[in-house]
């Protein structure tokens, strides 16, 4: 395959906008919730794989698009209701600054452990719109709330992947984008100054998120919580994820 | 021993992770259980703070099977003994307060949670530490302000918590990451001894690091300790329950003291920006005393208040005081707490009996009538003049004889004579029949809180910064250049003769006011009755982003 294919086939698994729009399709049109988490799973893997099994330059405006493609995101995810859609608009800015790392030449383990574990907070938050899908008929925010006294274990394991997702500390995404502006801050500035940025937009959408989801009165209906052994599940991945991210981050030996 | 400290940290976050596993195994007991661990940290840091008292060296610790290394040295076993105390008593506070709660167990895990994070932070010997602990203070605070799911405008403020401490955590991102890039190493004393060793060893940007690193520290400071334009959320954040506004209020938003602390090496060499700080740190103690004076909210005017003291705080590192400003942040942290913890039993005894005497007080602030009969003014501007002067130079050359020798010095010395000004103008003000009685108890009171401050302010300097040439160059670094401190002073002195003047006017043209001078104050109200209009721009702003984000939805079809 020639380099052009290739490079177009990375920046659509890595997503860079315009091309970045065919995940959020993809993701959009995939009718069942397991199938959204492989496709969330894999996409990046994928990109990954195509980026590092071919040695081929990297254009000048690639790294700047996909920092623009990251702000982009984060602003839009600001406006977003649909929990599936706003999932798949913080992949899209997360997945494209691996672009950044694949840049710096940096250990295709480390990289390819940085793409898991980042997706699986957002795999988490698929599989968390279902449930509420199956509860409310819609996983939309500030259309019904109050999910903190309604069904309190779901909202527990909701606000931590949302936290997780958004790059909170002690998991992966944090050290991730540590990791990032401690290695473009003596270079390049604005690359830090966009990441930043991006960083400080997650963190607004993530606060949106989860006040939409969890913040009003119990449901007059009876809902049915979430199962202890699942808390238990997504407990044990949850704290998986913090020690891989400390691991990452170079913190746990 | 040396492994006490990280169990001060450590044993909150085990209790926190507990409570959260088996909050519904241990229901109502989660209480007994966290107050419990607090208590040990507590005493564990009592411990520890005595250690340091009685001189031990300052040493640094890895965590087993980590990189994290945790410091011990005054200003950390000072500050972990103040969290936990402060701590142990919104815990107690919290038993029968947050009894009614259905998020009971949730809530102790939290303040737990936030326990252990603030003592990571003052601990922190490394930069990762401190930035993790820095940033996961914001998030739990987040948590702890909505405590009350069902309340939108409790998660609305808090919210602006969130994305102030999150504009604040950035800058200190950029700062370790500089620290990193440059030095080669996450550990705080490496570094700190690199820059003494040799500050000007690297530059960014074409500026000495130091100035660079100092800036940014110093922006994360101001974000923290709700400093002017980064302020609107602490007014506001006071739907969340009395025991997390007791602790943000007495603790959470000294952080920035403390951060300008633990950089203080890195300030020795960033002259510019402790005046830069000062600047800061004055307008946010005027503007949040002007704002709390005009307020008709009494839980907004406690807000402002602890804006003000925060700028007084930042205003003393800014004069090279850093160690005034641990004890003001300790002080004002204690009353504080109070003031926030009382306040409940305050109102519920209120409704019973007033419980105030009707006595000259109560005629001038309840019912506002003050005697008619007032002293020759001429006789309070001269006491107003001379008296706190005396009290505060006698004052500090009791405690230490060369204090005027540095430039800070006088600075303190003048913004104590206005407080001591001011005190002795209310007095005046008041028009009591026996006017000398109270103002011989006025001249007194001044007298006890001077010396107790000067005092206690120089044995924190000593146990704090016990190297006298490191304190030197402390000052000598906040040292600001002759023609603006000359002009500061006069701005002080100005002010306090014009009070007088005005005061003066007012008496003898009492009944001729202009419509123009009640204009201009009907102008000057609403200014300060909309709060500077700084909220506003701020609501505007996020609507504003929020729409741009909505018509770039519709614009991309939403994918």
């Amino acid at each position: 395959m020639s380099e052009t294919i290739l490079l177009l086939l990375a920046v659509i698994f890595l997503p860079v906008f315009p091309l970045s729009m065919v995940f959020n399709a993809v993701l959009d049109k995939t009718p069942h919730c397991w199938m959204k988490v492989i496709v969330i799973i894999v996409w990046p893997l994928v990109g990954l794989y195509i980026v590092l099994n071919n040695q081929f330059e990297l254009p000048d405006w690639l790294i700047p698009l996909a920092l623009f493609t990251s702000v982009l995101y984060a602003l839009r995810m600001l406006s977003l209701r649909e929990v599936n859609q706003w999932t798949g608009f913080l992949a899209t800015s997360t997945w494209t600054l691996l672009w950044l790392v694949v840049e710096q030449n940096s250990v295709s383990t480390q990289l390819y452990g940085y793409a898991i574990s980042m997706t699986i907070p957002l795999a988490i938050l698929i599989i968390l719109s279902k449930g509420l899908e199956d509860r409310f008929g819609a996983a939309y925010t500030e259309l019904y709330g109050g999910l903190a006294r309604t069904v309190p274990r779901f909202a527990g394991i909701l606000v931590v992947a949302a936290v997780a997702a958004v790059a909170t500390p002690l998991f992966p995404t944090f050290f991730f984008m540590f990791d990032l502006v401690v290695k473009t801050v003596p270079f390049n500035l604005y690359a830090t100054a966009a990441l930043l940025l991006t960083w400080l937009l997650w963190s607004w959408a993530g606060a949106r998120l989860i006040q939409g989801l969890i913040v009003g009165r119990a449901s007059k209906v009876k809902i049915v919580d979430m199962e202890m052994y699942s808390v238990f599940l997504y407990g044990m991945v949850i704290f998986a994820l913090m020690f891989y991210g400390l691991h990452l981050g170079g913190v746990i030996l | 021993m040396e492994q006490l400290i990280l169990l001060v940290a450590i044993l909150p976050l085990v209790s926190a992770l507990w409570i959260q596993l088996f909050a519904e195994q241990i229901g109502r007991r989660v209480a007994r259980l966290s107050v419990t661990v607090t208590a040990i940290s507590f005493v564990i840091s009592l411990v520890m703070l005595g250690q340091a008292l009685l001189g031990h060296d300052s040493f640094t610790l890895q965590i087993p099977y980590t990189t994290s290394i945790v410091l011990f040295d005054p200003l950390s076993t000072l500050l972990a003994a103040i969290i936990l105390g402060i701590s142990l008593i919104v815990h107690l506070y919290s038993v029968r307060y947050m009894a009614d709660e259905e998020a009971y167990g949730q809530f102790f895990g939290l303040l737990d949670l936030m326990t252990s994070a603030l003592i990571f932070m003052v601990i922190a010997g490394d930069l990762i530490t401190l930035v993790i602990a820095w940033y996961l203070v914001g998030v739990i605070l987040y948590f702890l302000l909505g405590q009350d799911t069902r309340s939108e405008t409790a998660y609305r403020f808090s919210f602006w918590t969130l994305i102030t401490y999150r504009i604040g955590d950035l800058p200190l991102i950029i700062a370790a990451a500089l620290l990193y890039n440059a030095y080669g190493t996450w550990s705080l004393t490496t570094i700190f001894d690199e820059i003494m060793a040799n500050p000007n060893a690297h530059e960014f940007m074409g500026l000495p690091l130091p100035e660079v690193v100092g800036a940014l520290v110093g922006l994360a400071a101001f974000a923290r300790s709700a400093q002017f334009l980064l302020h609107t959320w602490l007014p506001y954040t006071m739907d969340g329950p009395t025991p997390v506004s007791a602790l943000m209020h007495a603790g959470i938003v000294n952080a920035g003291g403390f951060l300008i602390n633990r950089f203080a090496p890195v300030f020795i060499h960033s002259g510019d920006v402790m005046n830069w700080i000062f600047f800061v740190g004055l307008v946010t103690a005027i503007f949040g005393s002007l704002l709390m004076l005009t307020q008709n909210d009494i839980k907004k005017a406690l807000g402002y208040s602890t804006m003000g003291q925060m700028g007084f705080m930042i205003m003393e590192c800014g004069i090279g005081a850093f160690s005034l400003a641990i004890y003001h942040m300790f002080a004002h942290g204690v009353f504080k707490g109070t003031m926030f913890l009382s306040a409940g039993s305050v109102i519920n005894s209120a409704r019973q009996d007033d419980g105030i005497a009707k006595d000259e007080l109560y005629t001038f602030a309840v019912e506002k009538q003050p005697n008619k009969f007032s002293q020759p003014w001429i006789i309070m501007t001269g006491i107003t003049l001379v008296v706190p002067l005396i009290i505060f130079v006698l004052a500090h050359i009791l405690i230490a004889e060369d204090f005027y020798s540095n430039q800070s010095a006088i600075i303190l010395l003048f913004f104590g004579w206005v407080t001591g000004a001011q005190l002795i103008f209310s007095t005046y003000h008041m028009r009591t029949q026996s006017m000398w009685r109270l103002m011989m108890k006025s001249i007194i009171s001044l007298i006890v809180v001077v010396l107790g401050y000067v005092f206690i302010s120089h044995a924190f300097d000593l146990f704090l910064y016990p190297s006298e040439g490191f304190r030197s160059q402390l000052y000598t670094a906040a040292t600001i250049d002759l023609i603006s401190y000359e002009a500061l002073l006069t701005a002080i002195v100005l002010f306090v003769v014009s009070s007088w003047l005005f005061t003066y006017y007012s008496e003898q043209n009492a009944v001729r006011r202009g419509k123009q001078s009640k204009h201009m104050w009907l102008n000057f109200y609403t200014l300060i009755s909309r709060e500077f209009y700084v909220m506003d721009i701020y609501t505007r702003l996020t609507r504003s982003i929020l729409s741009i984000s909505g018509r770039l939805n519709v614009w991309l079809r939403w994918l």
